[in-house]
């Protein structure tokens, strides 16, 4: 039996395993019991996972640090896991959480800067339309999740971004 | 049908369009894109044809470099999928210059009803009935205005040469007319190429019901049934089927008999779709016609047994039609869910990447055409369309049941995609009861947030019982047993390079 904390999407999970058998797990999860096992080890774990009435399939991997990456229904959850009273460093945040307070505004996906709607010291409120991000022939309304005056514009209009690319401060 | 066939398509339509000309013997060549390279229909196609470039308008956009590859490689007939140039008349043509066959409606019938407005001039003389809009194209901001305040809001801006559901954005107010008049222009600009801009009323909350038909030079037209696609996101089908649990047996009479009518009125040939709104009262409007194969055709092809494709191939041979009215049947019920490379916890912003693991559903009564393998890398440059999955049932019944085992069973791992959604969907209410309308995925949505987090629970659950599990060393595995099908793909594909190097 070990204890875990979790972090995923800014949430904080607490969680005991216990290795029942080989491959088989039981996790309680903030008092909801896990039945898992472990079916699969190629590229990625494959998983079975059974709460109550439903059951699941997840495919798992690691990623750097304590990350791990869980694909479920087609949605990773980057969960942050660290062995509770082994050591009391902070478990890393995801990098949603980090952008919506740091003041930067980065691209979420690559594609093309079709207009900016914003020049610097303009002051924005959450959801002001910042630019248009056009990807997958869409074109996306990029707009403020945070609130204050535009620092700096890292972009021109026609350029191609890379994802995660730095495209505004915000101050 | 002696054709050798150029395809100036991609991804999941190019492989469905090859199959049925593997199927008739039909040599097929495709053209490509520089990212494309690595996708399974150029692996399946008879001759590939690099058109050099990335974006749209360097490859599957460009008119001059597809004419010059059709010509190059003798072929005599272009399938233009849908997008693309799917419904483009100068397009056409040049095809018809260039004595190549355009597997589509001629350009006559393209022009009548690819221009929005003058497609419901057309409707309105059939005697078809049309929403109420401007009668001309918006020539500014200030037009549009006027005209929006006269017809009443909200009204939806349209872009004339828009299609697939882009080009087109819902205002309430005059700020909103403004503001969505510039985006929707850019976007026109951008995606088809025109920037004129027409607005009509928007409907409160209606469906959306369209009618599958083929019509051959001849004249002659059949209809195979209605598609209930009014789960949308962004004017974006997301899921569609066949038969609409909305039309009764009356009403499905009318809808078919004014699909005729209007493509008796625009002269069309091969397949086409007419789309209708369908308000609370049972009323029908005319939307639009989609002069192509669309996306979600297999949905009528798995309720009717028709190949849709070898239809059009035959059409475009002037063949006449080999069926009357009443040999079509529509059998059982079918849906289709798109999964799109969409990430649902991030308002789904388009999610490009490699795709780790790509395992399709499989099963009685399921069909997945999908041109995805593990390994395989979504371009940034295209749709954000994945997949389609589709089951087929005896009843609505059943085929929800066989998609929900479907969804379970698909496991796309690298790349975000809608499936989760869809299971949501598939579990919803509203949808089992058949009580959904346009308005439905804005019900939905809020809804899926609850439905993410109890999937993050599970998704916890397992990343712990992971971590607990790589802290021990990893079991070495059988060399022959840890290969991905990645590079069984890979490896596949250079054993058939050197074969065909080798003879």
């Amino acid at each position: 039996m070990r204890d875990y904390r979790a972090k995923v999407n800014g949430r904080v999970y607490s969680a005991s395993v216990e290795e029942k058998a080989s491959n088989h797990f039981r996790v309680e999860l903030d008092g909801q019991v896990f039945e898992i096992e472990l079916v699969g080890k190629n590229e990625v774990l494959d998983w079975s996972v059974r709460s109550g009435e439903r059951a699941v399939r997840a495919q798992t991997r690691a990623l750097q640090n304590d990350i791990v990456e869980t694909w479920l229904a087609g949605v990773p959850f980057a969960t942050a896991v660290q062995a509770v009273g082994l050591a009391n460093y902070p478990v890393q945040t995801d990098r949603t959480v980090e952008r919506r307070y740091g003041g930067e505004i980065r691209a979420l996906m690559p594609g093309r800067v079709t207009s900016i709607l914003v020049k610097e010291t303009d002051y924005v409120e959450v959801g002001s339309p910042l630019l248009i991000l056009e990807a997958m022939k869409m074109q996306n309304e990029i707009s403020s999740p945070i609130v204050g005056r535009v620092k700096s514009i890292g972009i021109r209009e026609g350029e191609t971004v890379k994802k995660d690319a730095l495209l505004m401060e915000i101050g | 049908m002696k054709m050798k066939l150029l395809i100036a398509n991609r991804g999941e339509i190019a492989l469905r369009i090859i199959r049925t000309c593997r199927k008739l013997g039909i040599r097929t060549v495709l053209v490509h894109s520089d990212p494309d390279r690595e996708s399974l229909p150029v692996y399946y196609a008879d001759e590939r044809y690099p058109l050099g470039g990335s974006t749209p308008g360097e490859t599957y956009l460009n008119i001059p470099k597809i004419i010059k590859a059709a010509v190059g490689t003798r072929c005599d007939a272009i399938h233009p999928g849908y997008g693309f140039l799917a419904e483009d008349a100068s397009f056409v043509a040049a095809c018809e210059e260039n004595h190549l066959t355009f597997v589509g409606p001629p350009s006559e019938a393209l022009e009548k009803l690819g221009n929005k407005l003058l497609a419901r001039r057309t409707m309105h003389e059939a005697q078809v009935p049309i929403i109420p809009g401007s009668d001309g194209q918006l020539r500014d901001e200030d037009v549009a205005v006027e005209v929006a305040e006269r017809i009443g809001y909200p009204v939806i801006i349209k872009a004339v040469y828009g299609g697939g559901g882009r080009g087109m954005r819902m205002a309430r107010t005059s700020e909103e007319v403004r503001r969505f008049f510039r985006v929707t222009k850019l976007e026109s600009a951008s995606a088809f190429g025109r920037d004129v801009l027409y607005l009509e009323k928007q409907l409160i909350d209606p469906r959306h019901v369209e009618i599958q038909a083929l019509a051959d030079s001849r004249g002659k037209i059949v209809t195979l049934g209605e598609r209930e696609c009014s789960i949308q996101r962004r004017h974006q089908k997301l899921l569609e089927e066949a038969p609409s649990v909305a039309l009764d047996e009356k009403l499905r009479e009318r809808l078919c008999d004014a699909a005729k009518k209007g493509l008796a009125a625009a002269r069309y040939v091969n397949a086409g779709t007419v789309e209708f709104l369908l308000d609370k009262s049972g009323r029908f409007y005319f939307l639009e016609v989609n002069k192509r194969l669309q996306v979600e055709h297999l949905v009528t092809e798995l309720t009717t047994g028709i190949d849709l494709v070898e239809e059009q191939l035959k059409i475009a041979s002037k063949e006449p039609l080999g069926m009357s009215q009443n040999d079509v049947h529509v059998n059982g019920w079918a849906i289709n869910c798109r999964i799109n490379a969409e990430d649902p916890k991030r308002g789904f912003s388009p999610s490009p990447g490699t795709v780790v693991r790509y395992h399709p559903a499989t099963g009685p009564g399921i069909r997945v055409d999908s041109a995805l393998y593990s390994g395989y890398t979504i371009p940034e440059f295209y749709d954000s369309m994945i997949a389609k999955l589709s089951s087929w049932g005896r009843n609505r019944d059943e085929a929800i049941r066989r998609m929900r085992i479907a969804l379970d069973e698909m496991e796309i791992v690298g790349v975000p995609s809608t499936v989760a959604l869809h299971m949501a969907i598939m579990n919803d209410d509203g949808f089992l009861q058949g009580n959904f309308d346009t308005s439905y995925l804005d019900h939905v949505l809020p809804r899926m947030n609850s439905a993410l987090l109890e999937i993050e629970r599970f998704a916890v659950a397992a990343g712990v019982a992971s971590k607990m599990t790589l802290r021990s060393p990893p079991v070495q595995s059988q060399p022959s047993t840890s290969k991905s099908s990645w590079r069984s793909f890979a490896r596949a594909k250079a054993v058939a390079q050197d074969w065909r190097a080798g003879w």
